[in-house]
């Protein structure tokens, strides 16, 4: 095969990709590469793009020990795993009934919970405190022992699911406007419950959208660090997001720690994309057009 | 690089924030490095050498919580005390559990990182746990107003002998009640060279003359005789604070701090009146100066004298330059009305506070008092030496000649101010009187039309 010409236009074009894709790996690639180095002895003295004196793992042993990675990553699968359960079913249920059905608001409880993702969720943060605060909790079924929601995982995980259901719900009712009705029709015609069409006919073929959306969601749980530092006033209820925060010294911050903690950190969801490529990036195009 | 010890902030520095610039022989037996040791390698070197044990000690295995103290029995019978912490670097984390151990009492610490902690504090007081740890000054009045921290003058009188009237004037509320235990401060002064004064004959000042006296001698001789920094915005701040101080004193300068008293009056403007006097010997535009430009005067022996707080040391280098950080010795700023003489200094001070209506009250009260005796202190300073306690009666002997000045003179004050961005309203010190400061360094003149500007922007704060 011949090799494409070398037209000035050709040269500009690769010249120009080439300078992004360095632009855009080049901080990823200097934080991977500061997290194998020392940083009083090696980093702070010779900067950053110096050749190193010696390569090591005590960064990922310290972050891991020191932001205490073993317990926030706990908390924060206790955290996005029940959020991202809940989330999905509750936002396949009312795309179900908004999209398979006709009755006299579906069109605008659709819009209600779509509208949803419009607000930016600080907003709410002051309402949002003042209810949990109020709202009495068992000691029993949290480990804080505050008597009220405040403070507990089990109120961040209500928050995720409540703001998240807006954009799956939007994306999975686009998604099962698809599937034809005729589905449904047979299924009723042969005795099928409306929950039983639901779980054995929508839901499996709904799988595509809630694979993608899961993975999507599961990153942006995951990430979340506003609600639980300013939720969980325990230091110790705090989901892994919030180590980086620890490690950030109150006098000196050591930056090639917090390289190997911010690298240590992104692997799940590095891991989650990796192992659900193909979803994922089904999902970011979910939604966008009409079947 | 340097940006490591700048303050990421423009703000002043906490206590917890900076420490003293260690002497040979007080260092740490723990850390492997050789000669003193900065705050700053002293916390690296934990992170880096005692990581993981120390840290898995600390968070007790299954445990959610921090237990301190639980073995004593003495306490026992009070139940669990919950306590707050921001002390969340591993010598002051390792630091404050050891002095919460020796109170006896069953005491869960939840410890946050610093910068969330503070940042959410205003969230945070309103699920608290039964102590906090927090600031004096401004910072506690108006949690304290609000009623969302506890009265604790009992604490005071039944347990806080060891504390000075200065301490226990910073931990009072507007209301004449006591909301705080001072636990650690660094002191603001004028710093020198004590090689220097000695070479040339110099006399520590204690008169506003004898001052500007001084300040004129040490020009004849070739030197800048005042260090003068201003980046950042709060530096100078520190000296409109000590010239309040002494032509108006402590009192006046609470009022004006909470936006009781007229920026145009009288009083301030004899204090930049006062001030502009001594500006010929300042060294050449202040504004654009950090303070670790300045203090570099002070450790070549170019400048005479510098007002700062004893973090001046910890700009030089404990390895290399521990001639200098032993050198430098600092003093009151003079008496200029001998109506308040020199009884007030500038000590920002890091300590505790109650919850307003603690799960466990007496637990919260007894472990308060506990936190202000010596033996508290005596343990926190055992882990990390950088501090200088608040109580008198703490073991001094691991104290440089620094360390014990501080205490000598914060000690001796009949009134200790908290620096003026931590005197007042926050974004007030920062946005208004921060930039009226430094307008008036750039163009002394314009005093009157700067003040007009502060009272007028005045109103658009509330102050507690």
């Amino acid at each position: 095969m011949k090799p494409p010409r070398l037209t000035p236009a050709r040269v500009l074009l690769q010249g120009f990709l080439i300078t992004v894709a360095v632009a855009w790996l080049l901080p990823v690639a200097t934080a991977v590469y500061s997290s194998f180095r020392y940083y009083e002895a090696d980093t702070q003295v010779n900067g950053v793009f110096s050749l190193p004196t010696a390569l090591t793992l005590d960064n990922y042993r310290d972050a891991w020990a020191v932001g205490e990675m073993s317990k926030t990553f706990g908390n924060t699968a206790f955290i996005v795993l029940p959020a991202l359960f809940f989330t999905l079913l509750l936002a396949s249920v009312v795309a179900y009934a908004c999209t398979r059905y006709s009755w006299r608001f579906n069109i605008a409880f659709l819009i209600l919970f779509t509208a949803g993702n419009l607000m930016p969720q600080q907003v709410l943060f002051q309402p949002l405190f003042q209810m949990l605060k109020r709202t009495p909790w068992p000691d029993l079924l949290s480990d804080t022992d505050t008597g009220s929601l405040l403070g507990t995982k089990i109120a961040v995980i209500l928050i995720h699911v409540a703001f998240q259901i807006g954009f799956c719900t939007f994306v999975l009712a686009n998604y099962m406007k698809t599937i034809p009705t005729e589905l449904s029709e047979a299924a009723a015609i042969d005795g099928a419950s409306v929950p039983r069409q639901f779980f054995s006919v929508i839901l499996p073929l709904t799988r595509p959208a809630l694979a993608a959306l899961g993975t999507l969601e599961f990153t942006w749980l995951y990430n979340d660090f506003f609600w639980g530092a300013v939720l969980l006033n325990q230091g110790n209820e705090r989901p892994i997001t919030s180590s980086i925060a620890v490690l950030n010294g109150q006098y000196a911050t050591d930056f090639n720690l917090i390289a190997a903690a911010s690298i240590v950190i992104a692997l799940p969801t590095l891991i989650v994309y990796l192992a659900l490529q193909r979803h994922f990036i089904a999902g970011l195009t979910l939604g966008s057009t009409k079947g | 690089m340097t940006s490591d010890r700048r303050v990421r902030v423009p703000r002043s520095p906490s206590p917890s924030e900076v420490g003293f610039a260690l002497g040979e022989e007080t260092q740490d037996p723990g850390t492997e490095a050789g000669s003193g040791l900065s705050r700053r390698s002293f916390i690296v070197g934990a992170a880096a050498t005692l990581g993981t044990g120390a840290v898995l000690a600390a968070c007790g295995g299954d445990s959610d919580e921090t237990e301190a103290g639980g073995a004593a029995e003495g306490g026992g019978d009070l139940g669990e005390v919950t306590f707050g912490s921001n002390y969340s670097d591993e010598k002051p984390k390792e630091a404050l559990a050891a002095a919460v151990a020796t109170t006896g009492l069953d005491v869960a610490i939840n410890t946050v990182d610093h910068n969330t902690y503070q940042e959410n504090f205003n969230t945070y007081v309103q699920q608290p746990d039964d102590i906090m740890a927090w600031f004096a000054g401004y910072r506690m009045r108006a949690f304290a107003s609000r009623g969302v921290v506890g009265d604790i003058s009992d604490v005071w009188s039944d347990q806080l002998s060891g504390m000075s009237e200065g301490f226990k004037s910073a931990s009072t509320g507007l209301d004449g009640s006591q909301y705080f235990v001072p636990f650690y401060f660094y002191a603001w002064g004028i710093h020198y060279r004590k090689s220097l004064f000695e070479e040339n004959g110099y006399e520590i000042p204690t008169t506003w003359d004898d001052f500007k006296a001084l300040c004129d001698t040490m020009q004849a001789d070739g030197l800048v005789p005042l260090c003068a920094a201003n980046d950042g915005g709060w530096p100078q701040m520190g000296m409109f604070d000590m010239i309040n101080l002494r032509v108006n004193g402590y009192d006046y300068h609470v009022s004006l701090m909470g936006g009781n008293e007229d920026w145009t009056s009288p009083e301030v403007k004899e204090v930049f009146a006062k001030w502009n006097e001594i500006l010929p010997y300042y060294q050449p535009d202040a504004n654009g100066r950090t303070w670790q430009d300045a203090a570099n005067a002070l450790g070549d022996k170019s400048a005479g004298m510098y007002l700062l707080g004893n973090f001046v040391t910890s700009n030089f280098d404990g390895d290399t330059q521990q001639d200098i950080i032993d050198d430098i010795d600092f003093f009151l700023f003079p008496e200029i009305n001998s109506e308040h003489g020199q009884d007030a200094i500038e000590a920002p001070i890091d300590g505790f506070m109650m919850a307003a209506s603690p799960a466990n009250e007496a637990g919260a009260k007894a472990l308060l008092g506990g936190m202000g005796q010596p033996a508290a202190a005596d343990a926190y300073i055992g882990v990390d030496p950088s501090v200088v306690a608040a109580v008198s009666g703490a073991d001094t002997g691991s104290y440089n000649a620094l360390q014990n000045k501080a205490a000598e003179l914060v000690g001796g004050s009949k009134f200790i101010a908290q620096f003026l961005d931590r005197d007042t309203d926050p974004d007030f010190a920062a946005n208004v009187v921060g930039k009226a400061i430094a307008d008036f360094l750039a163009d002394p003149g314009s005093i009157d039309s700067v003040l007009a500007t502060v009272e007028e922007q005045k109103s658009t704060y509330t102050f507690e």
